[in-house]
């Protein structure tokens, strides 16, 4: 959706990655989604009195790489402080997160939207921990507190952002970013990734508008539908001669509308100060470098390297890169030996059907790279035709074996012998005179039909192109 | 009864016999004292009791705001009277490991907010010395317990003083060590960056062993650990030059310490620390601001006293907050909230902040050039109940001097200097971070020239 009425539109971001962290952010009880309620809890992280936060060290390098990652500075020092509300899934009713030295701040990420590379600042990194849920059952309030000290990182854009399109390419792309990098899953549906959107338009060249807040954005579907939503609501207000006022308005999924969830005087103090119970955290030089180290290639610079190095088109290197499992295994094939382009056919068509069909994630599968790898190297060296390598992956994918040994143990190699193939031509050319006689009368069909009964006798062996060589010469003598 | 000539505990609960008979002589002892909120040396099983180990059948008592699994955990408070720890502190723990056993829980001021033991929402307890009056605060209940020589030493915690004066108020020792030495994991938080656990005891040696089975890093608690200071010792020391404020008692007791300490052979240089002056304001800002956020978890959701009445989840808190919380511990939450307030900190908050570093500068400064100071604990001896000798704003401007120690988060060390009117009196050591040995040391020297006798009461009850 374009809009070009003199207006422009500046969309902020606050990200939230519950990061894939064994434990909690600061106790060691397990980090599980969908278990019984109130499975997963201990006096840390139900806020019992009398108990302290640990940090966990593996969520604090999570947060460092993904600080590094966007291209931020890192504090020298970075400090955790109370955040203080009220609120029933919060234990201790204050969240322990950063306010004054987060973690990381003034970074930038680059991300590909309508052939061009987007460069969207980053505010700040911190890190924070979860709250429990909340559930409103008639009229009773049930709380599951599994959740509540799930470290959580924040990701703070600036507003650069200019459409509802752009927001849910970035999401997208964003997605793509952590699980590259390991530390989230991603998953909206689950609220493993969530985000809060707030978007301000003015007319071009004065600068931001007033921002209003959006929250209950559950899908990158919803955050484009409410964010032009909300693009088109502003402008009418504007052109009404009336003004935005500064609000926080939730997404109405069954309506599609934005509706006003709270006004600014409403707007909590949350009351920061530094967090006592957390000394503060200096990373050194030797620190940061393990971060740096740490670190892989990320998806966009992935995927502009794979389409040159390889020689893929832009869409072909998005589909290869699109999951870092699939990127590793991809270029593995390749050093392997094989060919781009046909990793990239078979990753794209028979490898994800079977993949897609039993739910299953490639890395999870019994392919490996060598298996694909060595799967086409007998295609091209005429070992076998394409019919029988689909039928060989299909049992790499159920038997858990190698191509080559497949081929010999199940007989599968194809026939190439020239005197094998005539019998078979004779055969079924015997079997059929009549539909031999109608081939022979130039029935181009009927030659279909022989050569898939030659297929079937031959269980596909048969090399299809000497085949039907013969079969022509052998109708031809028919006549 | 349980003591030798020399005033230490001789008697090791390691009988069913033992335990029986010290049960009912503290349980008979209590009843004019009200030192314990929970009694039961049963409690803890036998099994847990070890044979061996530095403290082997020594009775201790705990305060009731460390966790003791198997015990309440009160604070001194309506809204946690119900509450069982479910797990037990880092620093008891490591305690039960050499061999002590937890006897009871004792009173306190609700959260630790007071200097008397009277705002403790449970109970009330009576200084053994004159049951008229106070404790002290707020470890009160275990200062009563260890002068009624119910226990040879208790666990108490210390946040602007809440060791030290009640120790002062009962005639035995307490120790405020440096801020982390002990873990806090298990010491339910007033106001965190001020405070620790500590002992009283009524024997300086015992105290030593205590604090060094219990000091240490602590994995559940980020802030612990301790540095290995090289062996001490105590040439100079300084004291005040003319300490303010101070009952006329207190003061003659305070000028005769400064001339023992020169009688035991002490270069004595007094000192001047004008930044003692902001020590209360800083103090009672940061701490109030700390336990507005420390307290909020109180929330009658998950634990804890219940409204019963309540329609949603936001007055189910509301009420059991306001009928859960006692005066003193809503005032503080309120001005905790009133500093922090966005807009505000600055002029409050970040303020006290400054403050503290300023004291902590002025005192590093000073421990250039003394190896340790002297103060006197508290400005008056213990008062009476309801007396209105001194109103809570008064109890709050009187330590000063204790606090100093909170705000700059160094070790220090109460110590009976006398007896004055038939009150117990004492005066406190500070030293720098991790000094310790420099209190034990010159508290030990001081007792050649007083040693702390057992308060009357018990005194009266145990010639037996």
């Amino acid at each position: 959706m374009s809009v070009s009425t003199g207006y422009q539109t500046f969309i902020g971001l606050e990200i939230h990655i519950q990061l894939l962290t064994e434990t909690k952010a600061f106790c060691s009880c397990h980090v599980e989604f969908g278990d019984e309620p109130n499975t997963h809890v201990c006096p840390v992280c139900l806020g019992y009195p009398g108990v302290l936060p640990a940090l966990n060290e593996r969520a604090l390098f999570m947060a460092y790489q993904v600080a590094e990652a966007l291209n931020c500075e890192i504090s020298p020092i970075t400090v955790f402080d109370r955040k203080n509300y009220f609120y029933p899934d919060m234990p201790k009713n204050y969240q322990i997160s950063q306010f004054g030295s987060p973690i990381g701040l003034n970074g930038f990420i680059e991300f590909p939207y309508e052939g061009e590379i987007r460069k969207i600042r980053i505010h700040d990194v911190h890190l924070e921990e979860d709250a429990g849920k909340m559930i409103h059952a008639g009229d009773i309030s049930l709380v599951d507190y599994n959740r509540a000290g799930t470290p959580l990182l924040e990701i703070v854009t600036e507003p650069d952002l200019t459409s509802g399109d752009e927001t849910e390419a970035f999401i997208h792309y964003f997605r793509r970013f952590v699980r590259f990098l390991k530390v989230c899953n991603g998953n909206m549906e689950e609220g493993s990734l969530r985000c809060d959107a707030n978007i301000s338009i003015n007319t071009i060249g004065s600068g931001l508008g007033t921002k209003v807040e959006m929250k209950n954005l559950n899908s990158s579907r919803f955050v484009r539908l409410a964010l032009n939503h909300e693009n088109a609501r502003q402008q009418k207000v504007l052109e009404e001669g009336s003004t935005v006022h500064q609000e926080t308005r939730l997404w109405n999924e069954n309506r599609d509308i934005t509706v006003v969830m709270r006004r600014k005087e409403e707007s909590h103090d949350y009351r920061y100060f530094p967090e006592p119970d957390l000394p503060p955290f200096r990373p050194d030089e030797k620190y940061m470098s393990s971060v740096r180290e740490s670190l892989t290639e990320l998806p966009l610079f992935r995927q502009l390297r794979i389409a040159a190095e390889y020689k893929l088109s832009n869409d072909q290197a998005a589909f290869i890169t699109e999951e870092l499992e699939r990127a590793d295994f991809f270029e593995q094939c390749v050093r392997e030996g094989a060919d781009p382009v046909e990793v990239f056919r078979w990753l794209s068509g028979d490898v994800l059907r079977h993949l897609n069909r039993e739910h299953i994630l490639l890395h999870e599968s019994t392919l490996t790279p060598r298996r694909l790898a060595g799967l086409l190297r007998l295609i091209s060296e005429g070992t076998i035709h394409g019919k029988i390598a689909k039928k060989i992956l299909q049992v790499i994918f159920e038997e858990n074996m190698d191509p080559e040994k497949i081929l010999s143990e199940k007989g599968m190699e194809q026939i190439t012998n020239e005197d094998e193939i005539r019998a078979l031509v004779r055969r079924v050319i015997d079997e059929d005179p009549a539909a031999a006689a109608q081939a022979a009368d130039g029935e181009m069909k009927v030659y279909g039909y022989f050569m898939g009964l030659i297929m079937k006798m031959s269980s596909g062996r048969a090399d299809p192109q000497i085949t039907r060589r013969i079969l022509e010469t052998e109708i031809m003598q028919e006549k | 009864m349980f003591l030798d000539e020399d005033g230490l505990w001789k008697y090791s609960l390691d009988s069913q016999e033992k335990v029986e008979e010290y049960t009912s002589f503290v349980r008979d002892m209590d009843r004019g004292i009200g030192a314990f909120l929970e009694f039961d040396p049963r409690r803890q099983a036998s099994g847990i009791v070890k044979k061996e180990g530095s403290l082997s059948g020594l009775p201790i008592a705990v305060k009731d705001n460390i966790a003791v699994e198997g015990f309440r955990l009160t604070c001194g408070s309506k809204i946690l009277s119900d509450f069982s720890a479910p797990y037990t502190a880092t620093a008891v723990e490591r305690l039960m490991r050499e061999g002590a056993l937890v006897v009871g829980k004792t009173n306190m001021d609700e959260f630790g907010m007071g200097s008397s033991t009277d705002n403790s929402a449970l109970q009330r307890t009576h200084n053994p010395w004159d049951l008229n009056r106070v404790a002290g605060g707020s470890s009160g209940g275990s200062a009563a317990a260890v002068a009624a020589g119910m226990v040879p030493c208790a666990l108490g915690s210390d946040t602007g003083g809440s060791i030290r004066q009640p120790a002062s108020f009962c005639g035995v020792y307490g120790l405020k060590p440096t801020y982390g030495s002990i873990s806090r994991f298990g010491l339910v938080a007033y106001a965190s960056s001020l405070e620790g656990i500590g002992v009283l005891s009524s024997s300086l040696p015992l105290m030593r062993t205590m604090f060094e089975t219990m000091k240490g890093t602590d994995p559940h608690d980020q802030t612990s650990g301790t540095v290995d200071s090289p062996t001490d010792t105590v040439r100079k020391i300084g004291v005040l030059k003319n300490p303010e404020g101070l009952a006329p008692g207190v003061q003659r007791g305070y000028l005769t310490a400064v001339k023992e300490l020169r009688g035991l052979g002490y270069e004595v240089v007094e000192i001047e620390l004008p930044v003692l002056e902001y020590v209360i304001p800083a103090y009672y800002t940061i701490a109030s601001a700390e336990a507005s956020a420390n307290l909020a978890r109180y929330a009658g959701i998950r634990y804890g006293y219940q409204n019963a009445m309540a329609e949603d989840p936001r007055e189910l808190t509301e009420k059991s907050r306001d009928e859960g919380f006692g005066q003193e511990v809503k005032m503080r939450i309120l001005l905790g909230t009133f500093v922090l307030r966005s807009g505000f900190q600055e002029q409050y908050y970040i303020r006290a902040q400054k403050i503290r570093t300023a004291l902590r500068n002025e005192l590093d400064r000073m421990f250039t050039q003394v190896d340790l100071m002297m103060m006197p604990t508290f400005p008056v001896q213990a008062f009476e109940h309801d007396s209105g000798e001194m109103d809570q704003f008064q109890q709050k401007i009187a330590d000063k001097f204790t606090a100093t120690a909170n705000l700059a988060g160094i070790p220090a060390l109460a110590f009976p200097v006398g007896i004055e009117g038939g009150l117990p009196m004492g005066m406190q050591f500070m030293a720098p971070m991790h000094a310790e040995d420099r209190l034990f040391m010159a508290a030990e020297s001081y007792s050649r020239v007083f040693t702390p006798r057992l308060s009357s009461y018990a005194a009266g009850r145990t010639t037996s």
